[in-house]
């Protein structure tokens, strides 16, 4: 699967907060997340997980090719950080791929997701 | 504090969504997708959905209603300040288009404590107006310390 990048911008939690209605304050308040210990605000994961099922589906090539993901979150992803998302064929049967997936920031040293699974039925 | 495993069970009303076009065009965007799919409605005329069609992830929009609710769930009483997303689980079936009226089923599955953690999962099921799942979602928190 080809590995795409996602640059995080710094008001990105801002932009996937409307998008979403995800608005808990840990993801829009840099003050609040400081002072829960989260170092600043951080963006949802559920947008983290977009962009990894962006990943496999432009792979698939088709938004119906996603079958099921599964993800676990690592560790959170912060503004101005960039999401890579790769993924490795593990399995095929039929047309059904499974793909084991992984995303990291900060030039692949920390995982933010990780023991995380796709499958996909190419269309 | 340990989260009470009364809850076990426990389903909040239905949560009913309608999927509006400029919403689908503001979520593709805000996921950094530019698939003329989700955003063009000459050539979403064109393809073999016929009209402007949802990402997956999208699901978040139209069946996070219930999770909402179990969140700012007064009983349950999760202390959001400690509370972070550990896992997200998702089984896509039909595809949500532009128009389509989803109805989203939802029920605690599990709650459990791991190394001084609280971990609680709510799982839903989300259908269409013709009856067919689009989607079913485990979704796991974790309330720190």
């Amino acid at each position: 699967m080809p590995v795409e990048k996602n640059p995080v911008g710094k008001y990105q939690p801002i932009y996937y907060a409307g998008a979403s209605g995800d608005f808990n304050l840990i993801h829009i308040d840099p003050e609040f997340g400081k002072m829960v210990g989260l170092g600043g605000n951080i963006l949802q994961g559920l947008c983290t997980m977009s962009f990894a099922a962006k990943a496999v589906w432009n792979y698939g090539g088709d938004p119906a090719s996603l079958k099921k993901l599964k993800v676990r979150f690592a560790s959170p992803v912060k503004p101005l950080d960039t999401v890579v998302v790769s993924g490795k064929v593990v399995a095929k049967e039929g047309d059904l791929v499974t793909i084991n997936l992984v995303a990291t920031t900060k030039k692949g040293e920390v995982e933010v997701l990780n023991n995380s699974v796709a499958e996909m039925r190419k269309v | 504090m340990a989260i009470d495993t009364k809850f076990l069970g426990k389903k909040y009303p239905i949560h009913t969504y309608e999927v509006g076009k400029e919403k689908i065009r503001e979520f593709a965007r805000a996921i950094g997708d530019s698939n003329p799919l989700f955003l063009d409605d000459e050539k979403a005329k064109a393809s073999k959905y016929g009209i402007i069609v949802a990402p997956p992830m999208f699901v978040v929009v139209y069946s996070a209603g219930p999770v909402g609710q179990m969140l700012m769930d007064g009983d349950l009483a999760l202390n959001l300040m400690m509370l972070v997303h550990g896992e997200q689980e998702f089984e896509f079936g039909e595809v949500v288009k532009s128009g389509d009226i989803i109805t989203t089923e939802s029920e605690i599955v599990e709650i459990f404590e791991k190394k001084g953690k609280s971990f609680i999962t709510m799982a839903t099921t989300s259908k269409n107006q013709h009856g067919e799942t689009t989607v079913k979602g485990r979704w796991t928190f974790i309330v720190r310390g």
